[in-house]
Order: C-alpha cells, then structure tokens, then sequence
C-alpha cells in the first residue's frame, strides 16, 4: 500500500512543514514534550477548550488529512491508551468526590477509541473505524488491518495512524515501573548513556494510505510482529519477512532502529544490527521524540520523508547512496517487537 | 470462493455461569444473574444492580496463581478462564495453540484499571509501585495469555468501547479470509470497575432495577462482567472436528451523531447490519433471529428499533439477553456470539427477561419466553459502543 500524504504532531517540529531548521529540536530530562501547533481554523474554540491533548493532537493531524481527500473509507487508529489525561482526572474525581455526581466528559474522552470516533464526527465519515489499543504493537496492527481491507477491496483511501500523549498518570506509572532514566540526559547523550531506562515521549503520525497511487511518497510494503521472542525468533521473523517480498539483508539499503538509550533493551538492536545489517546506513527516532508504545508510528513517517525527500522540518544528513529499501525494526519493554517494510 | 470459517469451540465465563454448560442452562430457565455486588468496593454496589461474576478473585484465580504470575488482575483472571475453556473445547494442541498460524484477539474496555485504588495510588506516586504497576493497559491480559501459552502468532486488542469484541471476532474472521492465519481465538474479557460505574453513573444510565430493554418503561442499563472467547478455524485444519457453526459476515460503521448516545434515525446501526449482509452475501429476509445490543437505556433500544425497521420489511424473532447479564462491554460481543451458537447448535431461542410493556410498533417479534423447536440457519448480533462504534456479525449453521 502507499503513502500519498501525511502529517505528524511530535516533539519535533514536524507540524509546520514550511519552516526548515538546521538541526532537530534538542531535548532534555525524562519527558519530550509535543510541539503543538495553534489549532485555530482547525478546530472550534469550544471544541478544543473541551478536549484532551491525545484528542486534539489526533484531529490536529488526522483532520486535514481527511478534508483533503474525496473520499475515506476508513479511520484506522493505533494507540496503547488513548485520552490518559482524562483518565486520571476522572479518577481523581472519583476519589476525591469520593463518588459523588461526576460529570462524564473525562469519562466519555478517556476511551482510546474517542479520537477515531471523534474523526468519524467531525467529518461525518460513516465508514469502517477501528481502534487498536495493542500496547507496543498497536500501530503495526493498524497497518495490517488497513492491508486487509486494501486486500478484500473494501477500501481505496485509508486514514491510519497513532496517538499517545504524556501524561502524570503513565508517566508516574512507568516512572515506579523503572522505565525512566534515573540521571539527566538530553537528546545527544541520549542513546549512548549505557544506563537503564529511557525517556518519555509522545505524539500523533497520520497518513493516507491508498491501494492504487501513481503518485504518492513511499510504499509499505510488509508488517510483521511477534511477542516475547527469542533473539532467533526476531532474527528468523526479519529473514522471513525479507524473503515473501523478494528481498535479501544486502537489499535493505536503510535501517531504523528503535534505540531508546535502555542498556537493558538496546541489546536487540545491537544483535540485529551485527547478524544481519553490516553495511547500512542507520537512523534512530528515539533520541528525537522519545519512546512510547506506539512510537514505529514516527518511524514510519521519517521513513516516509527519507524515502520522498519531503520537508521533515530540519535538515536531514542524507546517506551517500539513494534509499531504495527500509526497515524499521522496533520493540516495546522488549516484549512486542515490530516490522515495517518500505520502499519507494 | 471464500472458504468456510467454522467455530470449534468457545468458552465463556458470565453472571449467568461460570462455564458455557452453566451459562446454558440459565438461558433455558430464565435465570438472571442480575442483583447486588459482592467483590465491588464502591458506594454503588448497594445502590444499583449489577451483572457480577458469581466468583471472587481468589477463587477465580486458584488455577493459575500457582503459576506465581505476579500482577494478574480480575480482567486477566476471567480471561484466562473463558480462554482455558475455548481452547479445550476445541481440543486446540500447545503447538497449535503456540503456532504461527494462530492468530490471538482479545478486547477490554476497562483492562487493568478494575484496579481502580491502586491505579489512584500508582497514579498520583502515593506508593512505592503496587505489583500492578505493569498491569493496567488494555492489552494487559492480552499479552498475560499469549505469554502463558507462547503464543507465536499475530496478537492483538481492540478497544472501540461496547463494540469491542465483537470486532475482534470481526477480524479473527477476516485474517483467517485472508490466508495469512489458518485459525483465530478471538473474545474479550471485562470486569465491574468503579471507574466504568462511577463513568456511566456519571451519564445517568444506571439502572436501580434489572434492566428490561425494549421496554417503554426501561430506565437504563445494569453493569456487568465477564469473558468470552471462540475458536475460529479455515475449513482445512479443522474438518476432523465437530462444527459448532460458522461466521459467514461482518459489518463495521460509525454512526457519526455523538460521542456516548446514537443518532435517532439510526444511522450506524442500519448501516453496519446492512455491511454484514453484503459481506455474508444474504438477504435480510435470510436472518432467522438477531440477538439485539439491547442495553434497557432509551436511547440504545429506541435507535436499535429504528436501524431494525430501516433493514427488514418484517422484523425477525430479536432479543436482548442483556436482561440476562447486564452489559458486559468488553466481553459482551463475545458473549452473545457464544448465546447466538447455542441457538444455531440446539435450534431454540433465549428470551428477553423482565420486558413487562413491550415499545409498540416494533416489538410484534420480541422474544420473552424460552422458545425450543424453531428452524434457525442464520442469526445477527449486534453491538454499539461511544464514539459510534457500531458493529454487526452473523452466524449460520455447520
């Protein structure tokens, strides 16, 4: 299937595709935080006032997409968690009113599916609409889903994509579940820190996905993923992968790796790397948006941009060679590993 | 051709019963399971009725916690339970089980957070990290069994509200279409939360008394629990086995009218039955029986009414065994989906319990007595959820 168009709301500045920096914004601490746009013109004023930022970074992205295409014949979203934000501030309320007469508008945004939802209604698209909330393969499900209904000639134009958001509640979660650094670090130092834990991050990666394009800006060719594997398994699901599309290690021209500067779980990186990618050029996303479950949505947009040479909104150090094949190879906790597959 | 897709076994665990065989029996008596909450920690569960599981979590848990699994939930518990029941029903090996070819998909509106306390305190860090800490997500019990049974295969979670396993039942079917699986296991698991209560109370949908959908006195819903999971399997893996029935169609539409109530003139609900019939290529007049969404709240039944009379010239024999469990969310797609096979299986209808004044014009074919001895070939479920999730599936005969 193939990208014809996309938008991403993330910690970098990706939104204002105008504008061209020389380098990726820098972060720093344990929460990279979106760079959100000003959404007047987009959404009502008292419509936004009203929603959670998983919410408004989701319509923020998707919306456009949409309105700019005929016709949609399906919103196709993949995200761990949905509205967080409203979700503890619903619960909070339940203790603190010790539960009392609640309003519902936490509640009712709180639901991961209330963004497909909502992009149902705000462009009364009655279409097939679906949410996968499969932690760290919840994106790649969503691709795979939109490749079924390409494949049962269901649909010809495809709206898929992700959101996660930071908020107090996964971030103070995973913070005692020891997800986080413990030590400072920024965007540079990030991924050769060598120490335990990464950084939070967040955001929404939108694209129309169409069955049949002449013009578009790269293709995905193949998802695959697979859960608590073994460093065979992963190598074994690449090699096979590879090999149903026509397609051997030294084809694959570009890698992006997954790298979250976790010494516990950058391990399979390195073991993918040195087994069967000696010779590519690498690109890591981490460092530049941080890790959450459905981050390989970001990837996938880089990818996109690397494969189309669209504007990602700095100035990317191109390799020497022309980019034919990537694969993105990316795991959660290491417990849900991801592929994808792209080409031009 | 698209090849046959049978169902060869299904497990389920309900306020109606603790195993498919129980959960038949109550459909054939009329037994409810509706009443007040005993394992609810909540200001509610003296005040509104609930559909709860008759089971508290250390028995549910008994089977498996020697496995010392740290961090299972009441979600995970009944997960475990139906699916335990599913893959011995249909005598599914480890390996195939564990194979490449099986495809896993469950769904869960509230997953881990039934863990609403410790959720608050892990939340808000008023404790050092509960065992729970990676236990909250949706996908939380999803990733448990599929990690208990080395699953290998695709897996999945699907949460689009009430709707929810009713479309992973939709897509175990459609990759199974595809050729990419030869089976799929494919349900959902929920458990009563003071969240989702405190969140429908907060919509004012709880009903005080047992629900009686298509009722003009309803008054709304009872909240429920519990799971459900069926083994769908490709007519070559599974032709030595006995065939439950099999899933011939699915239809998905969004009703685009409101974030938590349907549109009026039905705008989801007809168009998702609608899809269904065209994926199964049938007729509405083709359709022996539908088990309604049938929440017992104004709005649901009086839309559902409407999509009904907007589908089919006559409206066919339709229940809500809802008045049997409350509205499981989660796992009630499932759940129907298993009651929906019983009628194919044993040729009978389950009734609409407690309905006392029927919605006029629409409910000549309300079911309200256990009906035996009918001629069944192809039955709808359907289910509607918020964000207007709305989604048809239909069953026929073996």
């Amino acid at each position: 299937m193939y990208i014809t168009d996309l938008r991403a709301i993330s910690p970098q500045a990706t939104f204002d595709a105008g504008g061209l920096q020389d380098h990726p914004t820098s972060h720093s601490g344990n929460k990279y935080n979106a760079q959100e746009p000003d959404y007047a013109g987009l959404i009502a004023p008292i419509l936004l006032r009203r929603m959670g930022k998983s919410i408004r970074m989701g319509i923020g992205a998707g919306l456009p997409l949409i309105q700019n295409q005929r016709n949609i014949d399906a919103i196709i979203i993949g995200s761990s968690e949905g509205g967080l934000e409203d979700c503890i501030k619903f619960l909070n309320q339940i203790v603190l009113y010790k539960e009392g007469t609640l309003t519902p508008t936490n509640f009712v945004q709180s639901t991961p599916n209330a963004l497909a939802g909502s992009l149902a209604l705000m462009s009364r698209n009655t279409c097939y609409n679906i949410t996968h909330v499969h932690k760290g393969n919840a994106f790649e499900n969503a691709l795979i889903d939109a490749m079924l209904l390409f494949e049962e000639g269901k649909a010809d134009t495809i709206l898929a994509g992700n959101v996660e958001e930071i908020s107090d509640y996964n971030f103070n979660i995973e913070t005692l579940a020891g997800q986080f650094k413990v030590e400072d670090s920024t965007s540079e130092n990030l991924l050769e820190s060598g120490t335990p834990g990464t950084v939070c991050g967040e955001g929404a990666s939108m694209f129309i996905l169409k069955d049949k394009a002449d013009d578009y800006l790269a293709r995905i060719v193949d998802v695959a993923q697979i859960s608590y594997p073994t460093e065979e398994e992963i190598l074994g699901l690449i090699m096979d992968t590879l090999k149903k599309n026509n397609l051997r290690p030294e084809d694959i021209d570009t890698l992006i790796l997954g790298k979250s500067g976790d010494s516990h779980t950058d391990v399979w990186y390195t073991a993918v790397n040195r087994k069967l990618f000696q010779e590519q050029s690498i690109f890591t996303f981490k460092d530049l948006v941080g890790e959450y479950p459905t981050s390989i949505a970001f990837a996938t947009y880089l990818a996109a941009c690397l494969i189309s040479g669209r504007n990602i909104g700095w100035k990317l150090i191109l390799p020497p060679k022309p980019i034919k094949h990537i694969l993105i190879y990316n795991h959660y906790k290491g417990v849900q590993h991801g592929l994808i597959l792209m080409s031009i | 051709m698209t090849k046959n897709i049978y169902i060869t076994g299904f497990g389920c665990i309900s306020p109606i019963g603790l195993n498919a065989d129980e959960n038949l029996r109550s459909l054939r008596s009329g037994q409810d399971g509706i009443g007040r909450s005993l394992n609810l920690q909540s200001r509610y569960s003296e005040l509104k009725l609930f559909g709860e599981v008759k089971a508290d979590t250390n028995s549910l848990g008994a089977p498996i916690y020697f496995h010392q699994i740290p961090g299972l939930t009441r979600t995970d518990l009944l997960a475990f339970t139906a699916f335990n029941e599913a893959i011995q029903h249909s005598k599914l090996t480890p390996e195939e089980i564990s194979s490449h070819d099986t495809a896993f998909i469950s769904a869960s509106t509230v997953g881990g957070m039934c863990l609403t306390d410790e959720l608050y305190a892990d939340a808000n860090f008023l404790s050092a990290g509960s065992e729970f800490v990676h236990s909250y997500s949706g996908a939380a019990h999803t990733l448990q069994i599929a990690k208990f049974f080395g699953m290998k295969g695709f897996t999945n979670t699907i949460n689009t509200a009430c709707s929810s396993s009713s479309n992973a039942i939709m897509m175990g079917m459609r990759l199974i279409r595809s050729g990419r699986f030869k089976r799929a296991i494919v349900g959902g698991a929920e458990s009563m939360a003071k969240y989702t209560i405190n969140g429908f109370n907060s919509l004012q949908i709880l009903s005080e008394n047992k629900c009686k959908p298509f009722d003009i006195h309803r008054d709304g819903l009872n909240l429920g629990e519990g799971s459900a999971y069926v083994v769908l399997e490709s007519e070559e893996v599974c032709s030595h086995k006995p065939h439950l029935g099999r899933i011939i169609g699915a239809g998905n539409s969004n009703d685009t009218f409101h974030p938590s109530s349907l549109s009026e003139n039905a705008v989801g609900v007809t168009k998702c039955m609608e899809l269904a019939l065209m994926d199964a290529h049938i007729l509405p007049s083709d359709i022996n029986y539908i088990n309604a969404h049938g929440t017992g709240t104004q709005n649901n039944d009086q839309t559902e009414l409407v999509g009904f009379a907007n589908i089919f010239p006559v409206i066919p024999p339709f229940s809500s065994t809802k008045s049997y469990t409350g509205h499981t969310l989660g796992a009630s797609g499932a759940l129907e989906a298993i009651y929906c096979i019983f009628s194919l299986i044993h040729n009978e209808l389950y009734p609409n319990l407690h309905t006392v004044d029927p919605v006029p014009g629409y409910c000549e074919s309300l079911i309200t007595h256990f009906t035996p001895e009918v001629k069944l070939d192809c039955v709808m479920s359907n289910s509607y959820g918020f964000g207007g999730n709305c989604t048809s599936l239909l069953f026929a005969k073996s």
